[in-house]
């Protein structure tokens, strides 16, 4: 029985590894086709790129707060920038659907007329 | 025909007095040459104990901005739910919004008082820019604001 049950342990051990083995060394193989031994790759794994915070709002903010950052248009428009929006995403803030897209809150100050309108002159 | 003529009476009587409880408002804003990027505002309703009721308009339409609207802020949490379909961008310096709203009658003489909040990239936060009463006889007054807003006027 003993014997049975080690021929079965070993016979899977050895399936898995002729089988995960190629697997696991086409995943870590370098894009230039190098072969390099497998504490080198472990090694290599550990060099993970530097932690990145999801949100990196405090960047943009200093602009608002200590004058760090000067540098932004002053032509008087929306400084609402294209490349911002990334950083809203990754803020997990939603920012507010746009008058027009959705009806007005409804907060009792808006009646059931006209929708909201606005121009900047 | 009876039937009908009396489905359309009652269809008229009901949506008259929806027509006459609001009516279309004029908010017209206008900055200083305060020479910085553009203005985020809030524009918000506060009763007549100086509790928040509700939001009017919001131009800027980042909310990570939201914070520097600093009396907007507190009274909200910043919940972005309070300007949904009421934001628009934000206002350069020397430029004028002008927002129409269909507003309910109520909001006039009752006690209710306009605010505005405003917020300027690498300037100072200027809380309750503008605070004033929504009257009938207040229409077409311009008020000017402490910091950035050159006059504010609402118009009936």
């Amino acid at each position: 029985m003993t014997k049975k049950t080690l021929t079965i342990l070993a016979a899977s051990t050895a399936l898995t590894a002729a089988i995960g083995v190629p697997a696991w060394s086409a995943m870590k193989a370098p894009a230039d086709g190098s072969y390099r031994p497998f504490a080198m790759q472990s090694e290599e794994g550990a060099q993970t790129p530097p932690l990145v915070l999801a949100s990196d709002d405090g960047d943009d903010d200093r602009r608002w707060q200590d004058g760090s950052r000067r540098g932004h248009d002053d032509d008087g428009e929306d400084d609402d920038d294209e490349e911002d929006d990334d950083d809203d995403r990754s803020a997990g803030a939603r920012n507010p659907a746009p008058a027009r897209t959705v009806a007005p809150p409804p907060n009792g100050l808006f009646g059931n007329g006209a929708p909201p309108q606005s121009q900047v002159k | 025909m009876k039937s009908l003529l009396a489905a359309f009476a009652l269809t008229t009587a009901l949506t008259l007095p929806d027509l006459a409880m609001a009516r279309p408002v004029t908010l017209t804003t206008t900055l200083n040459d305060y020479g910085g990027d553009g203005a985020y505002l809030a524009l918000y309703v506060t009763d007549a104990s100086g509790d928040y009721v509700g939001s009017l308009w919001m131009a800027g339409g980042k909310s990570k901005y939201y914070k520097h609207l600093t009396d907007w802020y507190r009274a909200t949490g910043g919940d972005t739910a309070q300007v949904n379909g009421i934001t628009g961008a934000s206002v350069g310096a020397g430029r004028t919004l002008e927002i129409t709203l269909d507003l309910a009658d109520a909001l006039f003489e009752a006690g209710y008082t306009l605010h505005i909040d405003a917020a300027v990239e690498d300037m100072r936060d200027s809380p309750n820019e503008v605070a004033v009463p929504l009257t009938a006889d207040g229409a077409g007054t311009p008020v000017r604001g402490r910091r950035y807003i050159a006059s504010f006027a609402y118009n009936m």
